[in-house]
């Protein structure tokens, strides 16, 4: 499965006309890493305003993007790597 | 005008060396944990970054470019060894149906407070380095899905593919953990 699903025929977006939560669905993903054009990305934000069972999925998405990112942008202390650094600055220092 | 050795090793050990941790930390997810391997490359990158200290402009984020040299270096070496064989295990991701358990089991995402960070660095670690490296300049680098594309010579629609089944993956493993913890059932 992928995030990017063809739309069915007849359903493109035009105007006032609203998203189905598989339309919703489908971008998910793309919606939260903020790469929905404005008015697509609207589109889909008015359809979370309403929607009882999309939001909370893609809530979830959110905490778990987040949470990724919280975890795995930490830093990692290495004592023997800090004196190998300056070792090596040494060096090309001369 | 070219910065005389001592000031210059003072100036770039008060500016840059502050961001060791950061940059390890960076190296080792994208190397997936292998220590040895990260090391190597944070070295390679702050000795190219120290060469080129004359050309960092004061004043802007050094933290951010130390982390594009760092990430360059790496994407050199990965885009170098990309012509070898597709793993197994690859294969074996990108196979795997769409599990929407962890999302059914705990819907608020109370695991994420529960859970211990080591168990998620882990299952970032074990991604194969196709997906992993994916995630790791998409969801923890912050790359947008061009940049990421760009960096690693494939298409935009891949960059998606890839970010999908690496999250679902990431998502059956924080489960699995989950229940084997008696966190969930």
């Amino acid at each position: 499965m992928t995030t990017d699903a063809p739309v069915p025929p007849g359903s493109e977006m035009h105007g006032e006309q609203e998203l189905t939560c598989e339309e919703s669905l489908a971008v998910v993903y793309e919606y939260l890493d903020g790469e929905l054009d404005p008015e697509r990305h609207d589109m889909v934000r008015r359809h979370l305003e309403r929607c009882r069972n999309c939001y909370p999925y893609f809530n979830f998405e959110r905490l778990f993007l987040d949470y990724v990112h919280e975890v795995g942008a930490r830093g990692e202390r290495s004592q023997d790597l800090e004196d190998r650094v300056r070792a090596l600055l040494d060096e090309e220092t001369g | 005008m070219t910065i005389p050795a001592e000031p210059r090793r003072r100036e770039f050990e008060e500016e840059a060396l502050v961001h060791l941790d950061a940059l390890y930390g960076l190296a080792l997810r994208l190397s997936g944990g292998d220590e040895p391997r990260a090391e190597d490359l944070v070295q390679e990158a702050l000795l190219k970054a120290y060469r080129a200290w004359d050309s960092f402009e004061q004043g802007t984020n050094c933290r951010a470019w130390l982390m594009t040299i760092l990430r360059n270096t790496f994407i050199n070496q990965f885009r170098r060894q990309k012509s070898r064989p597709t793993d197994v295990e690859f294969e074996q991701v990108a196979e795997r149906p769409h599990s929407p358990a962890l999302f059914e089991a705990d819907p608020e995402g109370r695991l994420f407070e529960r859970i211990i960070d080591a168990e998620v660095i882990a299952a970032i670690d074990e991604l194969p380095e196709e997906f992993r490296v994916a995630v790791v300049l998409a969801d923890i680098e912050g790359l947008s899905y061009q940049e990421v594309s760009e960096l690693m010579g494939i298409p935009v629609g891949t960059v998606k593919s890839r970010l999908f089944r690496a999250r679902k993956r990431l998502q059956e493993r924080l489960y699995e953990y989950a229940v084997e913890m008696g966190f969930l059932k």
